[in-house]
């Protein structure tokens, strides 16, 4: 056998072999890594040879974008529920909010004004609705004639007086339904098109059954009872927030939720709701 | 064994105490990871534990093993005492040493950075200066493999160094280009922030360097698995080696190839082009080959021993070998485990597969099965053919010990397998606690019940190995045969100077990670990619438990 010399004499067989299988090893690899396959991208068009190469390296065009100007953030709303929130609206005197509530209820009571019910019933809505609505008024992230202007008239402590006053009003909203057992018929199977929707939802279009937020299934803080609202009122919001007109909701819920609704099925979800709010108005 | 009966017996006894630790913190993280109510439940807990888990199981216990497996090696398979075993005190000394600071760190709650120390989280210092001292004086253990075996060769002119001694050479060799990664990781980035000497920390820098260590260490977890197969398992079944040429070449590509592949580590790493990513995927496939080419000489040694022992026909000189051996048994359950092992990994190193099962239960069930597996059961059977020769008493029993592999195969198995479908579910790994009753996690319970049962059964296995060695170690005095490694078929008289020292190759493989790591190690320099440091030494293991 050949006793090599050295470990780079080429002549003997092992290191022949060994810098021969190096050198085909990086050759083929460098080759099929930086020349063939960075050379293809998802969606653009293939690179060119030095533009594949300086992929391969991770030098691209946008190394830096993270420097790049940003678009300013849009929040929705001004309010969080935040405790400071939450205490300012627990501090709301009712007794002051009857007074501020004088100018409200040529609107919002049962007037000639409202005959078309776009106007929505507030008494027995959560104070924190009410809060919110005003602030998001006053600062004009929602927007409804008279209504902004109404807002920039209030500040925050005559806003969480008027929103007690009306929380203290019950009666027309409701927020259970008297019974001790829920009623039946809320799966999936519901033929009623706007039952199904408010207690089972629609997974696989991602819509959330509206009982879940707006109750009886469970309130969420924020999320207004909608069981006796005016039908007209709730089917204008729900078109307001599929149409991008209406953006104060926070993360987008109902914009995201009322986008997958049809027209009709917010004219059924929203006589379902309404449906014993009309019969008070009847009796009117 | 000469003068390395003690070495190797001390080296062994850390070794495999702390194994026993560390697999009674796995079970109970196994419970903390279910369904099933578990002692202790605090996720600060868990984090600790996993990284005491990881660092003994990955450190502490593969390092003294191997330690002191080499020192056993050199001295019987170059039939005379080893040379600078003050040295190799000194070493052992050291490694207990940065043992004990890491243990102590970790155990206070101020280290909880899990055992590849995820910069820029930052522990405890204690922590990093015992990791650093572990594997420091390792490298006392790999200059005496090379002096020792460079003696024999002086001494011994022309004479091929035996096949046992070139793979131990070999297996001291990688693990001191792997260790080369996180020791200068430690040295320049880690320690110095630790100390307070510098205010940031370059994270991307710091995994990059990690990457350097850490496929290579998992090849010097295997290596002495590797030397059992070739120059032990050939002898205990009564047969010869196939090929002690293809030994050679299997131990001189795993230097080559386990090291310039750790990039396929980093495959989710922002910093790296993607060339280079491929590059390290593409090298990591070269790395079968040396496999595959073990696969094949060890079937072919058995079959030899098989028809020997008068096996015949196609299949018959299987059930002639002697299964009742615990070393034969291991190997078998070994090569099952390798071969589901094995083919996981292909997905993992595969730059496009990679991302299906990237950080999930996947790759816990893959190392565990590869390394757990495969290569731990072969530490037990070295372990069982080593003790009556270190201690001069026989084993106690073979069929406890029989018993204690088929329970760490069968166990290994029902906690794996799960595992791999629980991760291609989406289960994330290094996560304490799940919330079994959301919808997507409530369809992985009844695997995850599964798993922990397997869990259960290795702690047995466990205790049982460690009942035996200590059974054994209090029996009466017999002395046993010594230690015989497996001739050849065709024996070698001379090899070429190339396939009986590591010349060449340590020459090829500095070009190989100039080329690899060169440019990846390089752009840190001008990325300036450090970054602040999270620290996780103000928060303690007790303030969890309130």
């Amino acid at each position: 056998m050949v006793r090599d010399q050295g470990a780079l004499r080429l002549e003997n067989p092992w290191p022949l072999i060994g810098w021969a299988s190096f050198a085909a090893i990086v050759v083929s690899s460098f080759l099929i890594g930086f020349v063939f396959l960075s050379r293809y991208q998802e969606n653009t068009d293939p690179l060119t040879f030095w533009g594949a190469i300086c992929r391969g390296l991770g030098i691209t065009a946008d190394t830096a974008a993270a420097s790049s100007p940003q678009a300013p953030l849009r929040t929705p709303t001004e309010i969080a529920w935040t405790q400071t929130t939450l205490e300012q609206i627990r501090n709301g005197d009712a007794q002051r909010g009857r007074f501020i509530a004088m100018n409200c209820v040529a609107c919002h009571e049962e007037a000639t004004a409202n005959r078309s019910h776009l106007i929505p019933i507030l008494d027995g809505l959560d104070a924190a609705v009410i809060f919110k609505q005003l602030s998001d008024y006053r600062s004009g992230k929602r927007s409804w004639g008279v209504m902004n202007g109404i807002g920039k008239a209030l500040d925050a402590q005559a806003s969480a007086d008027v929103a007690a006053y009306f929380a203290t009003r019950t009666g027309r909203l409701q927020t259970d339904s008297g019974m001790r057992f829920p009623e039946g018929g809320r799966g999936f199977r519901q033929s009623n098109v706007g039952k199904r929707l408010i207690f089972a939802g629609d997974p696989q279009r991602g819509i959330a059954p509206c009982a879940s937020c707006h109750g009886p299934g469970g309130y969420k803080l924020g999320a207004p009872a909608l069981k006796g609202q005016y039908s007209a009122y709730i089917e204008r919001q729900l078109a307001a927030f599929a149409q991008g007109i209406r953006q104060n909701d926070i993360y987008e819920q109902m914009r995201a939720i009322a986008r997958h609704l049809t027209a009709d099925e917010m004219k059924a979800v929203a006589e379902y709701f309404g449906a014993p709010g009309r019969q008070v108005a009847a009796k009117n | 064994v000469y003068n390395s009966r003690w070495l190797t017996l001390c080296h062994f006894w850390v070794a495999f105490g702390v194994f026993l630790l560390a697999a009674v913190l796995g079970a109970w993280q196994m419970l903390m990871r279910s369904p099933l109510p578990a002692p202790l439940d605090d996720p600060n807990l868990y984090y600790a534990s996993v990284t005491l888990h990881g660092t003994a199981m990955a450190y502490v216990v593969t390092t003294f093993f191997a330690m002191g497996f080499g020192y056993a090696v050199t001295a019987t398979s170059l039939s005379r005492p080893i040379r600078g075993t003050m040295a190799a005190w000194i070493g052992f000394a050291i490694c207990l040493t940065g043992t004990l600071m890491a243990v102590v760190a970790i155990l206070s709650g101020q280290a909880s950075v899990l055992y590849t120390f995820y910069p820029p989280l930052l522990g405890s210092v204690w922590y990093y200066c015992g990791a650093f001292l572990l594997v420091g004086g390792s490298m006392i253990w790999v200059v005496l493999m090379v002096i020792n075996m460079m003696a024999w060769k002086r001494d011994n002119p022309g004479k091929p160094v035996p096949l046992a001694m070139f793979a131990i050479a070999a297996t001291a060799l990688l693990w001191a280009w792997a260790a080369s990664g996180v020791e200068v990781e430690l040295a320049t980035i880690v320690l110095p922030r630790a100390f307070g000497f510098t205010t940031e920390m370059d994270a991307g820098l710091a995994r990059m360097l990690f990457s350097v260590t850490l496929h290579a260490i998992v090849y010097f977890w295997l290596m002495p698995a590797y030397i059992a197969f070739y120059t032990l398992v050939p002898q205990v079944a009564g047969g010869r080696l196939y090929s002690d040429t293809m030994g050679r070449l299997t131990f001189i590509m795993f230097l080559l190839f386990s090291l310039p592949v750790g990039i396929h580590h980093l495959l989710a790493d922002p910093e790296i082009g993607i060339g280079f990513k491929f590059l390290q995927s593409f090298l990591t496939f070269f790395v079968a080959l040396p496999t595959l080419l073990t696969v094949f000489s060890i079937c072919a040694s058995l079959e030899i021993a098989g028809r020997h022992r008068g096996g015949t026909g196609l299949f018959g000189w299987i059930a002639a070998l002697p299964w009742d051996e615990p070393m034969i048994l291991a190997v078998g359950l070994s090569l099952v485990m390798l071969g589901f092992g094995g083919g996981g990994g292909l997905i993992n190193m595969a730059y496009g597969m990679n991302s299906m099962i990237h950080n999930t239960a996947w790759i816990l069930a893959h190392f565990h099965l590869i390394f757990g597996g495969a290569v731990v059961i072969m530490y037990f059977a070295i372990a069982y053919e080593m003790w009556p020769r270190i201690t001069d008493k026989p084993l106690r029993s073979k069929q406890l010990a029989r018993w204690q592999l088929s329970l760490w195969f069968l166990g290994m198995m029902i906690m794996t397998i799960p595992w791999h479908i629980t991760g291609l579910m989406g289960q994330p790994r290094r996560v304490a606690i799940f919330d079994f009753t959301d919808p997507l996690l409530a369809r992985m319970i009844p695997l995850a019940d599964l798993s922990v049962i397997g869990g259960l059964i290795l702690l047995t296995s466990a205790i049982l190995f460690i009942a035996i060695l200590v059974r054994s170690q209090f029996g009466t005095l017999e002395l046993a045969a010594p230690l015989r490694y497996a001739l050849a078929v065709n024996p070698p008289t001379r090899v070429p100077e190339s396939l009986n020292g590591f010349a060449l190759w340590n020459t090829i493989l500095l070009m190989f990670m100039i080329v690899m790591y060169g440019y990846p190690i390089g752009q840190f320099f001008f990325l300036k990619s450090s970054v602040p440091v999270y620290e996780m030494t103000r928060q303690s293991a007790a303030a969890g438990l309130q």
